[in-house]
């Protein structure tokens, strides 16, 4: 089942890359233009991914209920950290990812508090004090 | 003579006290990271590029430190493999048909031993090998022409991973997947903003670089998310000091695992993985009288390793010469040569020879290296292995945020990073391998000016890929190695592997 549906996307994603290709032409200069790789490349693409849909040959198994939600909430924290890195700093944003992917992996929460507590400030230390790095030791949002 | 001149000047190189510096910490760091449990050199490498930026290293010194860190990691390995029954990549998979039962038998110190020598004389023989054939190959190159190298490129993308018995259509896939992801941005020839939807911060494309530590390290995350950590359990360390008759009766099975690890190191695409199986089955025809094999043979341990060893030197090999690599970690220090503004290919040789013969002698001393650290460390490293995953991984996530961040100072490039991130969890789980999707990215752009210059030659006419001889040898060439590939992933009993290398 999760052949076809791959192969599904893959059929949608390369039909509208080739079907965008079509907007890109050059007037001048380049004779065979923007848009003849994206056709060498997409027009396989959409073979493949029919083949995929007609055969499959393999079917994916995912994580249990649990495990997609523990997956969904690293997913939260990965995305929180990024967006929050600039604004609120190195340091605090590093410690919240830390102690939360860590938590998610089943640590002992007083052992997880501890690790991000080290690893956050000595990240920084290591890398923007020690190696250099410039490293916002605490975001905008407080400057 | 010219050679062993070069290598002299390379040795100069090497021997700089902030080279050497970077090869025993590369060494040491490899393999550490190759001894974690599904980190391998792909990680390792991708992990640490933004570093090495970051740090403000120069070309030579950045590929010496890569380098010691692949190789590196490509030793330690196995060293979870034997003691935990896990292997650390895919390479390592072989190595625990022996040297796991050969650890429960109480003789891991020797198991570690033998593995360790193995994989001294195999990486010895590849890096020779390397010093020999790669400047061969590299004025070989040069009578190449656009169509040819186009070949080449299809080539790479239409062998890499196959090999190792995943779906080949997914492989091909992936690797188109690529090729569509690079050609987001400007036009390099005409200027003309591709796929980027209006977004200023897509004219420039993905970041390579952004999106390796996205696929390999942010993915890994969420797979060890999938149950709750698993301790595994160590084996009981029997005697301390490895015997030394028990690491004789696998130097010849070493010996012979070099020569079939390199030679299939060489071919785009096979890598390390097929090195280790091939040396494997090899050992097993000729050696397995008794069917000692899989209980814990010394010679099951030496072949695969000397094996994997050899193929990753064999796999710089056309890296360096043709600009095409021959493994996903190749890949990865292309992307980082690529980087550095360095175009491999047959005239790197010419342009930066101090890089290249610097490169090879710090191969050389890595080597040295990592047969002395590696006998006495043995005890540190099965400790390391002991600290819990949710310990180690975090901090891995940390540091790939902080590298990115140091490099590109835009909060938009961490979020194409976990996009990368889900996307290569998605993708992996889905059995398409990440490999071909990283070598899309990275070589789409020269395969796409290789093919427009071959087409504007010619007056667009598509005949002109096809007209060359040295083409029509690489055509012929990709069309067995992907019936080949087919046959491996039809025949029952494949080895199933996971995608990437």
């Amino acid at each position: 089942m999760t052949d076809r549906l791959s192969g599904l996307f893959f059929f949608l994603l390369a039909t509208g890359y080739v079907w965008l290709s079509a907007g890109y032409t050059a007037g001048f200069g380049d004779p065979l233009g923007p848009a003849i790789f994206p056709r060498v490349v997409g027009i396989p693409a959409i073979i493949l991914s029919l083949s995929l849909m007609i055969w499959p040959r393999h079917n994916a198994t995912w994580a249990g209920r649990d495990g997609l939600l523990r997956q969904a909430a690293a997913v939260a924290i990965l995305i929180g950290y990024a967006l929050l890195l600039e604004p609120v700093g190195f340091v605090p944003t590093t410690f919240a990812a830390i102690l939360g992917l860590a938590l998610l992996m089943g640590a002992p929460p007083i052992k997880g508090l501890l690790t991000a507590a080290l690893a956050a400030p000595g990240l920084y230390l290591l890398f923007d004090r020690a190696m250099g790095l410039p490293l916002p030791l605490l975001g905008t949002w407080f400057s | 003579m010219d050679i062993l001149s070069s290598l002299m000047t390379g040795f100069a190189t090497a021997a700089m006290p902030i080279n050497l510096l970077l090869i025993v910490g590369g060494c040491f760091a490899g393999t550490l990271i190759g001894a974690l449990p599904g980190l391998g050199p792909v990680n390792g490498v991708a992990i640490l590029i933004p570093l090495t930026f970051a740090f403000g290293l120069d070309a030579t010194s950045s590929m010496i430190l890569l380098a010691a860190v692949y190789y590196g990691c490509m030793y330690g390995g196995r060293i979870s493999a034997i003691l935990l029954n896990i292997p650390g990549d895919e390479p390592a998979i072989m190595t625990t048909l022996d040297g796991y039962p050969m650890a429960r038998k109480g003789q891991a110190a020797d198991a570690l031993a033998i593995s360790g020598v193995a994989s001294f004389i195999g990486a010895t023989f590849a890096t020779i090998g390397l010093t020999l054939f790669a400047p061969m190959l590299a004025k070989a190159a040069i009578y190449f022409g656009p169509a040819d190298y186009f070949a080449l490129y299809v080539m790479a993308f239409a062998t890499i991973g196959g090999i190792t018995g995943t779906d080949p259509r997914k492989t091909l896939l992936a690797a188109l997947l690529g090729l569509m992801l690079g050609t987001v941005g400007l036009d390099p020839s005409t200027g003309v903003a591709r796929y980027t939807f209006g977004s200023f911060n897509l004219y420039d494309g993905f970041d390579p670089i952004v999106a390796l530590v996205g696929l390999f390290a942010l993915s890994e995350i969420l797979f060890f998310l999938e149950e709750k950590a698993k301790s595994g359990s160590l084996v009981p360390p029997g005697r301390v000091f490895p015997r030394l008759t028990r690491v004789k009766e696998g130097l010849g099975a070493s010996a012979r695992g070099s020569v079939i690890g390199f030679i299939a190191g060489i071919l785009p695409g096979a890598g390390a993985s097929l090195g280790a199986v091939m040396s494997y089955s090899f050992e097993k025809r000729i050696s397995d009288k008794d069917g000692t094999f899989g209980t814990g043979d010394p010679r099951g341990v030496a072949a695969p390793e000397a094996g994997n060893n050899a193929a990753s030197g064999g796999a710089l090999i056309p890296m360096l010469t043709l600009g095409v690599p021959g493994s996903g970690t190749t890949a990865v220090m292309l992307a980082m040569l690529i980087s550095l503004n360095i175009q491999p290919g047959p005239l790197l040789f010419q342009n930066s020879p101090d890089l290249v013969w610097g490169l090879v002698a710090a191969l050389y001393l890595a080597n040295l290296v990592l047969l002395i650290l590696n006998l006495p460390l043995i005890g540190m490293f099965t400790r390391v292995l002991g600290l819990p995953v949710w310990g180690l991984m975090p901090l891995v996530v940390a540091i790939s945020y902080l590298g990115v961040y140091a490099i590109t100072h835009a909060a938009f490039d961490l979020m194409i990073m976990v996009g990368f991130g889900v996307l290569g969890f998605v993708l992996r789980k889905l059995e398409f391998s990440l490999v071909p999707v990283v070598l899309g990215l990275l070589l789409g752009m020269d395969m796409e000016n290789n093919l427009r210059r071959a087409l504007s030659i010619s007056g667009g006419d598509f005949v002109v890929l096809v007209q060359s001889p040295i083409a029509l040898v690489i055509y012929a060439l990709t069309a067995a190695f992907l019936g080949l590939s087919l046959w491996l992933s039809r025949r029952p009993g494949a080895i199933p592997m996971p995608p990437e290398d």
